[in-house]
């Protein structure tokens, strides 16, 4: 029994071991590594690439994908900027921005679960609108001059925890109830599994794509002022290729590309790798070419070692894992 | 779930059909005007410099009444900027104005422009040597100048710098570098770079890059930066703390919110690559070429250096435009 649960705490968490060694090898290379002002800097660089990331995991755990939310995240900043200047109401800002990402998921979702078109085009396209519509109503120029909306980004609780890591820690800990303790969280791990079986089994598929889609507008809203806040200022050219530093650190985090399989906190974890290795590799002054060399091995080796800790058939074990959390809440179900 | 997709399928056509007529009108007009039909083809809508260049050669455009100009659109890639030539070349432009995303893909078509006849200029930047065609620049060379040569006297002996730079492999990006190695570095042994990497224009990457410095490195006495994007990033990192109240920091492009940065004395100097100024000497420029009162014209915009002494005047200018 207990060679067993060895077994399993190595498998369930092999990517946590793979940020620990990162941190150690840090902590022995440079002696700042650890210092707070460090580790806040890593976190609030993290904070809107994590909060992207929490968004794709929904997505790819569902069997779908968003390629559109950095662009729609500058779009949604840009708007929140603008009306934030116009009336000076924060909550103004957070409300446009949050529509305006929803508005655009929820096309997304419109064409994918309604139209049956693969989530990869129809977020490619939304991405080419969204930005085009950012520069458009920007003229391509930065908004600058945006007051006290940078607070949001910048500032920090008690001098110590800069907010946007408190969005971050809210995010995490919602997503993961979600995710783990309601039934929408298990129609997405079911969906992404095998679509025709939950269809079978009576979920409603269309409707839990469309507040996957949902959860992730809700993201890249919060994300978008969160960004523009972090750098004072309405960037339309903002956050190119956003969607792939979440994806990455959602893929590094254990989530299955093909889909069913994922979990909130292998994405933090995820999203933890590559920040420390980022910074990291800037504090040891790495050639920035060689970085890019460097991050790119370490996160095929992250994933590989991953994979070679988990059950080979790991969406079985998933399943598996699935039924014992069903009996384990059972009693409190009603039979 | 056909009635969803024939009610868009109608929006669509219906779209389309809008457009179609929109676009029909166009030749219609450019016939009726007798004039000169002239082809911009601008790097990157997308780039917030080219988005504002294009804006003022549409402006300057209105000032002359025998010259129509279309803007087109080369999004940051080559193959499509070259399509773009490609096209303006077979509707039969009187000119085309191009600025390369990359000069030297872009050299055998502008060398086609010539060949067929049409009035060909390069800008910003320039591609060196097309016989046959003509050339309007800023300089980027001479904008990181202006800026490294106040550096060599401000920088202090012994002095600790980082250098952020822009795309790799990109001309304006890597002739900057150059000035600032040539004028500044070479003449100054005494000052350590003790940082140097890429943020690609952008101002998040370069507040990360300055986040991880000043932990690495603590004391900093100067920022040199290949942009102004890049340098306010910089200068977001260090707001407020005293450690870095006499931070030197130096960009290029005179943006706006450079201009206000140095105005409130937080930002040291920047070029102006002024592209109000670029737009009217490329609408001159082709309209001598187009009534032959020249044949072959390179020439360059001045680089105004912007200092706390003048910076006011173009925050100024920025408040009249609108972009403040």
């Amino acid at each position: 029994m207990k060679n067993k649960s060895l077994g399993q705490v190595m498998s369930k968490y092999s990517i946590f071991f793979v940020l620990l060694v990162l941190i150690l090898i840090s902590m022995m290379m440079n002696d700042n590594f650890l210092s707070t002002r460090n580790i806040t800097n890593i976190a609030t660089q993290l904070a809107v690439a994590t909060i992207l990331a929490y968004g794709e995991m929904v997505l790819i755990v569902s069997g779908l994908l968003d390629l559109s939310s950095g662009a729609v995240l500058a779009l949604a900043g840009v708007l929140s900027v603008s009306l934030y200047k116009a009336t000076g109401s924060m909550a103004i800002a957070f409300a446009v921005a949050i529509g305006v990402a929803v508005a655009f998921n929820m096309i997304n979702a419109f064409f994918v679960a309604n139209c049956n078109l693969p989530a990869f085009i129809v977020t490619l396209a939304t991405q080419m609108a969204a930005r085009g519509a950012a520069l458009l109503y920007t003229s391509g120029q930065n908004i600058v001059q945006i007051g006290d909306y940078a607070v949001v980004g910048q500032g920090k609780i008690g001098g110590v925890i800069p907010i946007p890591v408190i969005f971050m820690i809210v995010a995490t800990i919602i997503i993961a109830y979600i995710m783990n303790h309601t039934k929408l969280g298990r129609s997405f791990y079911a969906i992404g599994g095998n679509e025709e079986a939950s269809i079978a089994s009576g979920i409603n598929v269309v409707r839990s794509k469309y507040l996957a889609f949902l959860i992730n507008g809700i993201l890249v809203g919060i994300a978008g002022v969160l960004f523009m806040a972090r750098v004072n200022a309405g960037l339309p050219n903002g956050a190119v290729s956003y969607e792939m530093e979440g994806l990455t650190a959602t893929i590094v985090g254990g989530t299955s590309f093909s889909g069913g399989v994922g979990t909130t906190l292998g994405t933090l974890v995820g999203s933890f790798i590559i920040g420390c290795l980022n910074n990291i590799m800037n504090l040891q002054g790495v050639d920035s070419y060689v970085q890019q060399i460097v991050k790119g091995i370490i996160i095929v080796a992250a994933v590989l070692y991953d994979i070679k800790f988990k059950n080979k058939k790991a969406p079985k074990v998933i399943l598996q894992k699935k039924d014992e959390e069903k009996k384990d809440e059972a009693p409190a179900a009603k039979a | 779930m056909k009635k969803y997709l024939a009610a868009f399928m109608a929006l669509a056509m219906a779209a389309t059909a809008l457009t179609g007529c929109g676009g029909g009108s166009e030749p219609a007009a450019d016939d009726a005007a007798e004039g000169y039909k002239v082809a911009f083809i601008a790097r990157a809508q997308s780039d917030s410099f080219a988005a504002w260049l294009a804006n003022e050669m549409i402006a300057a455009a209105e000032e002359y009444d025998d010259i129509t100009l279309d803007v087109f659109d080369g999004q940051a890639d080559d193959a499509k900027e070259n399509a773009a030539i490609e096209n303006a070349i077979a509707n039969g432009y009187d000119a085309i104005i191009v600025q390369p995303n990359n000069g030297e893909a872009q050299r055998p078509y502008v060398e086609q422009i010539v060949a067929n006849g049409i009035v060909a200029i390069t800008t910003n930047s320039r591609i060196e040597d097309i016989e046959g065609a003509s050339s309007v620049d800023a300089d980027p060379y001479k904008q990181a100048q202006v800026n490294a040569e106040l550096a060599l006297e401000q920088v202090p002996e012994n002095g600790r710098v980082v250098v952020i730079n822009g795309p790799s492999g990109n001309f304006h990006a890597d002739e900057r570098r150059v000035a600032w190695q040539e004028v500044f570095f070479d003449a100054r042994p005494d000052v350590t770079i003790l940082a140097e990497d890429f943020a690609n224009w952008n101002k998040d990457e370069a507040m990360a890059l300055m986040e991880d410095w000043t932990v690495a490195y603590g004391d900093i006495d100067a920022v040199i930066s290949t942009n102004d994007n890049m340098a306010a990033g910089a200068l977001e990192v260090v707001k407020g703390n005293d450690m870095y109240a006499d931070l030197l920091v130096y960009g290029v492009d005179g943006t706006a919110e450079a201009c206000l940065l140095i105005e409130e004395g937080l930002m040291t100097a920047t070029c102006l690559q002024s592209a109000i100024d670029l737009a009217a000497l490329n609408l001159d420029t082709v309209h001598k070429l187009l009534t032959g009162e020249e044949t072959q014209i390179d020439t360059d915009i001045a680089e105004v250096l912007i200092t706390k002494e003048n910076a006011s005047e173009y925050v100024e200018m920025y408040r009249e435009r609108g972009q403040i």
